[in-house]
């Protein structure tokens, strides 16, 4: 068993939107359906002032507070650490929605089931071909691994760039970000 | 980019449709001890309840989308005891089946066992109090996330509750309602505790952090200070609060007349539009912690 994670260096970040419509096309996405946002920073004061684009997606928090809330058990944790949704389940009541901090997760307009990123790269283990957000990326900005394996590329990574989550201790998210 | 609500106009209506019927549900029970003569203001409550929160299930059911194309699914609603929502179907399933029995019982002209009585009132405050639990676990908006919520939503609900009863009562059986003077004077101070409520609301929220203040900012001066000020404050608390105090405090006597009974209509019309604003306003106007610092 593993704990998945994503390192995501925003430094390298282009803002290009790549990642997304990578995303889209891996699962089979509808063009409404973005299960990466970004949110866009001014940092600093002039002359020593600079832009960030931060792309955002499911933090697979180990204390997912979408899963507490969510009614019909359709959230769920895998053994891998994964926050999925049995989309059999859902009724599409957004309570998820609303309890999740990062406001990653969106609503399928056609079927009313909610969605959000299902670290489709671990399925790549499986020797399946993937167009995921990490290869798709065209400045090497995302990483992906194993947090509980210290000899992981990424674990390295984390503690030699000091990658920390985006949002502090808010939730105890997976997803570790250079900035 | 801008932050686009989660729920809308069909949950704020849910909402206060739950609560107004928990409320109607306890009107009724208060007439029936308090005046057990006053049978058609009493039966109107009992009528309003049930069907109030049998529209809001249907409101609510049609919302969630996935669930209202493959109906099977909402049979999985109680698998999470540690969700407010499955509480809140748990309640609202209670409340709904005591409700029906209730107006069952009074259709027929007989009268509602104590104990039923008792336990509806019970669930009628916790289908009204649910809603703002409901709202108050979730961590992600300030204005929602805190203690006093389900106070404020529990006193919306017996103020909009009653107003219904009250409205019903003006149309069919004004005389019989009139008398019931404890009825009215309840009715009175509710939309006036609700009102230094919501000020509570507002002053702690825009304290707690800046999407905090700038929540409570957008419902005194930004984008939503109309429906606040005019909607939510004017029409549907201070307008129905002076309305109702001047035959209590002015004139201290029983109106007849056919102007007081309008205007007495009016002001139980803008407590109901005052009840679904708050909801609305607050689903509306919420916005979400800092992400991206």
């Amino acid at each position: 068993m593993a704990r998945y994670g994503m390192l995501i260096d925003t430094q390298k970040c282009i803002g290009c939107y790549t990642c997304v419509t990578a995303c889209q096309r891996q699962n089979s996405l509808p063009a409404t359906v973005q299960l990466i946002r970004f949110e866009e920073r001014e940092r600093g004061t002039y002359p020593n002032a600079n832009y960030e684009m931060v792309p955002l997606q499911c933090m697979h928090c180990d204390d997912a507070p979408c899963q507490a809330v969510c009614p019909t058990g359709a959230t769920y944790t895998n053994s891998d650490g994964v926050v999925a949704i049995d989309q059999g389940r859902c009724i599409g009541c957004k309570y998820c929605m609303a309890a999740c901090p990062y406001q990653v997760r969106v609503c399928n307009e056609e079927t009313g089931v909610v969605d959000k990123c299902r670290f489709c790269t671990v399925s790549a283990n499986d020797g399946t071909v993937m167009c995921s957000c990490v290869e798709a990326c065209l400045t090497g900005a995302r990483m992906f691994g194993d947090l509980d394996d210290p000899e992981s590329d990424i674990s390295k990574a984390i503690v030699e760039r000091g990658a920390k989550p985006i949002a502090g201790d808010l939730t105890e998210a997976k997803i570790f970000y250079v900035r | 980019m801008e932050f686009e609500p989660v729920w809308g106009v069909p949950i704020a209506m849910y909402l206060f449709l739950a609560g107004l019927g928990g409320g109607a549900f306890i009107t009724s029970a208060f007439s029936q001890w308090m005046y057990p003569e006053s049978a058609t203001v009493r039966k109107i409550g009992r009528l309003i309840a049930p069907v109030a929160v049998a529209v809001g299930l249907v409101l609510l059911m049609f919302d969630a989308k996935a669930g209202f194309m493959n109906p099977l699914r909402f049979a999985l609603l109680l698998h999470n005891p540690f969700s407010v929502m499955t509480w809140g179907v748990v309640f609202l399933a209670v409340f709904e089946v005591i409700a029906l029995v209730s107006a069952i019982f009074e259709i027929r002209n007989k009268t509602v066992p104590r104990w039923l009585n008792r336990t509806g009132v019970a669930f009628g405050f916790a289908v009204a109090a649910y809603t703002g639990v409901l709202l108050g676990v979730v961590k992600t908006f300030p204005l929602w996330n805190n203690s006093l919520l389900p106070v404020l939503f529990v006193v919306s609900a017996l103020s909009t509750g009653a107003a219904s009863v009250m409205l019903g009562s003006l149309f069919v059986c004004r005389s019989e309602f009139e008398r019931m003077w404890n009825l009215k004077k309840v009715h009175f101070f509710l939309p006036v505790i609700e009102l230094a409520l919501i000020c509570a609301l507002l002053f702690i929220t825009g304290y707690v952090s800046v999407p905090a203040h700038d929540t409570v900012a957008s419902l005194l001066s930004g984008r939503y200070a109309l429906a606040f000020w005019l909607g939510l404050i004017t029409v549907g608390l201070v307008v129905p609060t002076c309305i109702e105090a001047y035959p209590i405090y002015v004139t201290k006597r029983i109106e007849t007349g056919s102007t007081s009974k309008w205007l007495s209509i009016g002001g139980e019309c803008g407590v109901l539009i005052g009840g679904f604003l708050l909801r609305l306003l607050i689903i509306l106007a919420a916005l979400p912690v800092t992400i991206v610092s």
